[in-house]
């Protein structure tokens, strides 16, 4: 038998590391969450560095969500309505970090203001000892509001601020920026735009070892593939040593894969669907396992099982890493 | 390099205004100031103008010849508007343009051979652009040229034009304009001429970096033997640049950066980075543009600042 010489990609670039969680001193966490410095493509550790291991957060929602799949209420069970006991549920179940979304205070879903959205954080703070992720209700006036006023009484936890658009930027960028937390960059699933708001970020003096790069994630079955291609161009132009791209990814896999109707549909599918419960948690471990060979750095999921799929999945990819 | 003046175009609200109310003396000043700017070709672009066409085509035409003799080209999808401003041109004419759609490229270049226009022939066919310089080749030489020869137009007579893709969003293919204006040039002896609208380049960049890019995309390719562009004959920074490539003028480092380029594309290979001074922005800004058209780094708007 001929040996086969297995070509080696060397690369120039490095993703940037970035850490959520208290390093810097004064906040409360108990552990922090690293993630980046890759030198190479995913998994490929022939090829360069992959110091840290890709992390789990889980999405704890402050209102008990009306719209979530069955599944993911039958899991969850009473845990939905406490933001606190879901969080540490969450912990239990092995999630690494917690993705804390302030629904309740959308306009249109309940316009709580901006200090209940600060009690609910420090509820949930004081119920776990991983890093937060906190995303705004998603309307531009009222996340301004509510995710300053979050920032400012959270100084020190290192917390990750999304979502950070190009409308909106400006004021979440502000707030990190005075108090030492992270955010979050969406962009819709595009190349130009992705690594232009890095630009604009980093024109605020917001150091970019602060910033996760957030590409739009599609399910799968539902652009999955769009979003595949745009990381995987981001991510080698990251290696290539393009600077405006070298920051570690953050998908929201739980969302987009739990809201369709393969995740959701119990009755009136075909026979080969299978079980609802089975078959939602597959669509969102393939989702989660495409994205992470493109390069994600953070999986906000919504089913515990999921959360334990990937870990160990992750604990073979990262063997000898 | 032959400048086909793209400034009359309906798409501009004051020309849009100035057809809707006859307004002569605008159209005039326009022309005007693209033939003193060196334009040696005016494009009129009415648009489909589906019922006056043939009213507005001729129109125009008329009000542009009592101001110059510069050839016209006619831009209109509308045949019936095409012939009416072929039947008042006082010299021959351009159309502006014809595609591979075979419902209609017959009858352009026909019409083009009955009143000797010479012809603005895009490689696009039914089924939209290719991407590849490869596939555009052949569309010119599958569709394009043998449409020519069968209406008996002399093959310099035919514009083929590559249709170049805005870079923001097509940048991975932005390259393939440039190689399919070097393959354009092997179909024929005597070669078709080339022509590119060059602002497309930048379609979709913020209006101040637009300039630079385009230029920087003129030089490259002039490089792969482009002969005219549909472009604003007034950039005086874009008409420097032309200058600078026909004379080979290498009085200054900028100048020589830009022959560099030139030459570096005509012999098909990278421009040397160690021919940029970094300590001069305006090469460096040069540089950073040719490497973003290279896609060799991702666009995005503020891809200078970095």
């Amino acid at each position: 038998m001929t040996a086969v010489e297995i070509p080696v990609e060397k690369w120039s670039g490095t993703v940037r590391d970035v850490t959520l969680g208290s390093s810097y001193g004064g906040g409360t966490r108990t552990s922090t969450v690293t993630v980046g410095g890759e030198t190479a493509l995913p998994f490929l550790d022939f090829e360069g560095a992959l110091p840290h291991r890709p992390a789990l957060a889980v999405e704890v929602v402050d209102m008990e969500p009306a719209d979530w799949s069955p599944e993911l209420v039958a899991v969850w069970g009473d845990d939905l309505k406490d933001p606190a006991k879901w969080a540490a549920r969450a912990v239990a179940e092995g999630a690494d970090l917690i993705a804390l979304k302030l629904r309740s205070c959308h306009p249109d879903f309940g316009d709580r203001s901006a200090t209940d959205a600060r009690a609910t954080v420090d509820r949930v703070l004081a119920a776990v000892g991983v890093p937060l992720i906190v995303y705004g209700p998603g309307t531009a006036d009222k996340d301004n509001d509510v995710l300053v006023a979050v920032a400012e009484a959270t100084k020190g936890e290192q917390l990750a601020l999304g979502l950070c658009e190009e409308k909106n930027y400006r004021t979440i960028v502000a707030a990190a920026l005075g108090n030492g937390h992270l955010v979050i960059a969406q962009t819709p699933i595009d190349v130009n735009l992705a690594k232009q708001l890095n630009i604009l970020i980093s024109d605020m003096r917001l150091p970019l070892e602060r910033v996760l790069m957030d590409p739009n994630t599609g399910a799968l079955g539902y652009g999955l593939e769009y979003t595949y291609s745009v990381m995987e161009r981001l991510r080698l132009a990251a290696l290539m040593g393009d600077a405006m791209t070298q920051q570690p990814m953050i998908c929201t896999i739980g969302e987009e894969a739990w809201r369709q109707k393969e995740g959701r549909a119990a009755t009136d599918v075909p026979a080969a669907w299978g079980e609802l419960a089975e078959r939602g948690v597959a669509w969102e471990v393939t989702t989660a396992m495409t994205l992470l060979e493109a390069g994600a750095d953070i999986l906000v999921l919504r089913h515990p099982s999921s959360v334990g799929v990937l870990r160990e999945a992750l604990d073979d990819l990262m063997k000898g890493a | 390099m032959l400048i086909i003046g793209e400034n009359i175009h309906i798409i501009a609200p004051p020309v849009k205004a100035a057809i809707e109310a006859r307004d002569a003396k605008t159209i005039q000043a326009m022309a005007l100031r693209q033939v003193e700017a060196g334009a040696g070709i005016i494009d009129l672009n009415i648009g489909p103008q589906k019922k006056r066409g043939h009213e507005v085509m001729p129109w125009i035409v008329e009000a542009v010849q009592e101001v110059t003799d510069t050839p016209l080209s006619l831009d209109t999808t509308n045949f019936a508007a095409m012939e009416a401003g072929l039947k008042v041109c006082k010299k021959p004419a351009m159309l502006n343009s014809a595609s591979a759609d075979p419902a209609r490229l017959d009858s352009v270049m026909q019409l083009a051979a009955k009143y000797g226009a010479r012809v603005i022939a895009l490689t696009m066919g039914v089924d939209g652009i290719p991407t590849t310089a490869d596939g555009r080749a052949g569309i010119a030489m599958e569709a394009l040229l043998p449409a020519a020869a069968a209406a008996g137009l002399p093959v310099q007579d035919i514009f083929l034009d590559p249709l170049v893709l805005a870079v923001n969003c097509n940048q991975d293919v932005a390259l393939e304009s440039v190689e399919a204006i070097r393959m354009f040039k092997m179909m024929a002896d005597p070669p078709p001429t080339t022509v590119v609208g060059l602002s497309n380049i930048s379609n979709g960049a913020p209006p101040e970096n637009r300039p630079l890019i385009n230029r920087t995309m003129l030089v490259m390719v002039m490089g792969a033997g482009l002969d005219s562009a549909i472009a604003d004959p007034t950039d005086e920074a874009q008409n420097e640049f032309i200058r600078i490539v026909e004379q080979r003028d290498e009085s200054t480092p900028m100048s020589t950066l830009v022959v560099a380029l030139y030459d570096a594309v005509a012999a098909m290979e990278e421009l040397d980075a160690a021919a940029v001074d970094t300590s001069d922005p305006e090469q460096v800004d040069f540089y950073k543009t040719y490497r973003m058209l290279c896609n060799e780094v991702i666009y995005a708007d503020s891809y200078l600042r970095i």
